[in-house]
């Protein structure tokens, strides 16, 4: 899997739990999970699992800390497929 | 059960063991102001007090582990009740660590001429709602320290107060399933507190307030490991304050 069906995926895990007014293809990498979508932590926490689900890797407490933007979920899911 | 690493520093950990030194030495004459003003400036009462205490004893004595309070929050008032509600002064000055810590947001009370000092004295530490992660993780590890050093720690579960003032069995915060998850042996005690004529969510209860406080203590466990365990541990908690909620309301006949 490449890093833009990666992102393209997170994208649209991302858009099931976003409250902000942002359209799915405004979302960029450098778009913040909890400021720009308006996702509070819990959720992030939800959406991790999601990921966990789509992409079938786990991810730890101290990796799920570090994802703050789509980038650093894409990283991250890039280092564990 | 989760590890992983904790980032306090000797430094950091002598700044909570002088609070918690400075917090008990001078608790006769704070404590006794704070319970004063509470009882007869405010004219709170809480109505189960003797059995609270002795629960809250029972309980506290026959933890094998870490022991973490975890409260339904209505007013900014809740830690202060609580604490009042579960130990004597006497109680407490003789054995200051069953007087719990808590983490109330930096914005509420940073720079007040009262709440500040109070909150010091009080076991507080900031945390910041919205901060960075560094800075909640910092938070966290302080939790698990003073919880691994035999102290009591008070947590909100939901994350913030009641908006609906019911238990928020949606939007909860993962974070006490998180820090449960990471401790072994850890003592959930879920805590229901509230005044008969508490709404919703207030800035601080209205005069005169009666309050009814319930303890119940488990161990949630989860089958899951890491996030997963923790989204389940947080859930139980949850679960376990709303069947007290609804306990509450069907003993008051709503």
């Amino acid at each position: 899997m490449n890093q833009e069906e990666v992102f393209n995926k997170i994208v649209t895990i991302l858009s099931k739990y976003s409250k902000a007014d942002i359209a799915a293809e405004n979302i960029t990498m450098e778009t913040s999970i909890l400021d720009d979508l308006k996702i509070n932590s819990a959720r992030l926490v939800d959406i991790i699992l999601d990921f966990e689900d789509e992409f079938e890797i786990e991810v730890d407490d101290d990796d799920a800390d570090a994802v703050a933007t789509v980038s650093d979920g894409v990283k991250l899911i890039m280092a564990k497929l | 059960m989760a590890q992983n690493k904790m980032t306090l520093s000797w430094r950091e950990k002598s700044v909570l063991r002088v609070q918690n030194w400075i917090g008990w030495l001078s608790f006769p004459i704070w404590g006794s102001a704070v319970i004063a003003v509470m009882r007869w400036q405010f004219g709170y009462r809480v109505d189960n007090l003797a059995e609270v205490r002795k629960r809250y004893e029972q309980i506290v004595e026959s933890a094998t582990g870490p022991v973490l309070l975890c409260v339904n929050h209505l007013t900014k008032f809740d830690s202060v009740i609580l604490n009042w509600s579960l130990a004597s002064l006497w109680s407490y000055f003789s054995d200051f660590e069953k007087f719990s810590w808590n983490m109330p947001e930096r914005t509420r009370y940073r720079g007040h001429p009262l709440y500040h000092p109070l909150c010091y004295l009080g076991q507080c530490f900031p945390i910041e709602r919205g901060g960075s992660r560094d800075s909640v993780k910092k938070s966290m590890d302080k939790v698990k320290y003073l919880l691994g050093k035999g102290h009591i720690v008070t947590l909100f579960p939901e994350g913030r107060r009641s908006e609906t003032g019911r238990i928020d069995t949606e939007g909860y915060s993962y974070g006490a399933g998180r820090l449960i998850n990471q401790l072994e042996n850890c003592t959930a005690v879920c805590v229901y507190l509230r005044g008969h004529n508490q709404k919703g969510s207030s800035s601080h209860p209205p005069r005169g307030a009666r309050f009814q406080v319930k303890l119940d203590a488990f161990q949630p466990t989860s089958v899951h490991k890491g996030l997963r365990a923790s989204r389940d541990i947080a859930a139980q908690v949850i679960e376990k304050m709303n069947q007290m909620e609804t306990a509450y309301f069907a003993a008051c006949g709503q």
